[in-house]
């Protein structure tokens, strides 16, 4: 089945009891590259995994790898996908000989150098049982399989938690050459901004279920403007000058206050229109500022993100 | 082959491939890396960096366009011969540019106009001496 997405997703709704986690998604993950999905805790990333894999059933709405339906997949396409979960799950009464042995035999496109070079940065045996094997190791373990599988999709959830340096640095690159040279696409969620800076061409963000970026890191970056302005300038003194203010102008996503100043960052707004907006309630900026990637995150996020409310924050 | 001697800084306002493209053209302009000089393998490259090699990939791609690197069949990328990418116009903005700077940062000096000349043709006479 030739397909020029390897997962769509149309429409699709998850719920668990009173709690939504996928909310009208639609979203499409072409194949080669590597995917990045970003999103707070709980934004439905994991959900959306194991619908791909077809462990949970939809309430609503398609979702399809490799063209077929994920609810009912066949083991031809069900072998192209490879899966790390967040636990890095592993049958702990086996020893890591005896499991590589039935990996191997699992999958025909089996690479032993591919496991090898990943695994010699781990100081295991592979006479050792899984239990007995720290969370690190049992992470390089599982993750020396999964790409030794060469499988066509590789999805990982939050792989590199749990890796020393040096590790995760090589399981960095095995990743990185995975994708250009065995032609896989990667999907991998991840809070780690610097490792996604460097490895993610596609920048996906889940918010609450729902879809709010897919595009380059470098295009998402773009979407969001950072400027300062001066209390003095409104002729009002910091403490006076309340975020209500700021609130109602378009794109607006959060502010802070530093010193005498104001920092606001806005989403979707040219620097022209941000300056206008603001003149126009006669505020005059004093400068734009360029934000990196884990700074556009981070606002991005925080507008929808929970947080105590306010009355929590206010001594009685 | 030449190394290339770049420091990635992720959290960084410039994209991962603008600091690639900008550290490159920095060693170019400072002589480290000489005309003729052939560049690390994309895949070289996004090993030590530990990057994405597509992202190599890009800023190999974008320098090729502004015609600072050629590919060579077969061979790899080099490091081409000297020629003026920028339009008149643009060559025109930065001379601009680079003069109020300038002026900005002398004007508070207590030097005569005729002494701030005097200076500024000396030095360019030797950069001029030398380019010949």
């Amino acid at each position: 089945m030739c397909s020029e997405f390897c997962i769509e997703t149309h429409d699709l709704v998850k719920t668990f009891g009173d709690k939504t986690a996928i909310n009208h998604l639609t979203l499409a993950i072409p194949n080669n590259g590597i995917h990045a999905i970003v999103g707070s805790n709980g934004a439905g990333k994991s959900t959306l995994f194991r619908l791909l894999l077809g462990v949970d059933t939809p309430n609503s709405g398609s979702i399809k790898v490799y063209g077929e339906s994920a609810t009912n997949l066949s083991p031809t396409t069900r072998a192209k996908v490879a899966y790390v979960n967040e636990e890095h799950t592993l049958p702990t009464w086996m020893k890591i000989n005896a499991l590589l042995k039935m990996q191997k035999h699992f999958y025909p496109k089996w690479s032993d150098t591919i496991y090898n070079n990943v695994i010699g940065f781990f100081d295991v045996d592979p006479n050792q049982k899984i239990a007995g094997l720290s969370r690190g190791e049992r992470a390089g373990v599982n993750l020396a399989m999964v790409l030794a599988q060469q499988a066509s999709t590789l999805i990982l959830d939050e792989p590199t938690l749990g890796l020393d340096v040096v590790a995760k640095q090589s399981f960095l690159e095995a990743l990185l050459f995975a994708e250009r040279e065995s032609e896989s696409t990667i999907i991998y969620c991840s809070h780690q901004m610097e490792e996604i800076e460097r490895v993610a061409e596609n920048l996906i963000i889940l918010e609450k279920g729902q879809l709010t970026n897919s595009s380059t890191p470098e295009a998402f970056v773009e979407r969001i403007k950072s400027v300062m302005v001066e209390a003095e300038h409104l002729g009002l003194s910091a403490s006076s000058l309340k975020a209500e203010v700021f609130e109602k102008l378009p794109g607006f996503i959060n502010t802070k206050s530093i010193d005498e100043s104001y920092q606001l960052t806005f989403v979707d707004r040219t620097l022209e229109q941000i300056t206008a907006d603001l003149n126009a309630r006669s505020i005059n900026i004093s400068f734009a500022q360029n934000v990196s990637l884990n700074q556009a995150v981070n606002a991005f996020l925080s507008k929808h993100h929970s947080r105590p409310s306010q009355a929590k924050h206010t001594p009685a | 082959m030449s190394t290339i001697n770049i420091q990635i800084t992720t959290g960084d306002p410039r994209p991962i491939f603008k600091q690639i493209v900008d550290g490159i053209r920095m060693q170019i302009a400072d002589g480290s890396l000489v005309e003729g000089a052939k560049l690390p393998s994309v895949r070289g490259l996004a090993m030590q960096l530990t990057i994405n090699p597509n992202t190599v990939a890009k800023a190999y791609g974008e320098l090729t366009a502004q015609g600072l690197l050629e590919s060579r069949q077969g061979l790899g990328l080099f490091v081409s011969e000297h020629r003026q990418q920028l339009s008149e116009q643009e060559q025109e903005s930065r001379l601009q540019k680079a003069i109020n700077a300038f002026v900005n940062e002398v004007a508070y000096l207590d030097y005569t106009q005729a002494e701030i000349i005097k200076e500024t043709t000396a030095a360019l006479q030797k950069i001029t001496k030398k380019g010949n």
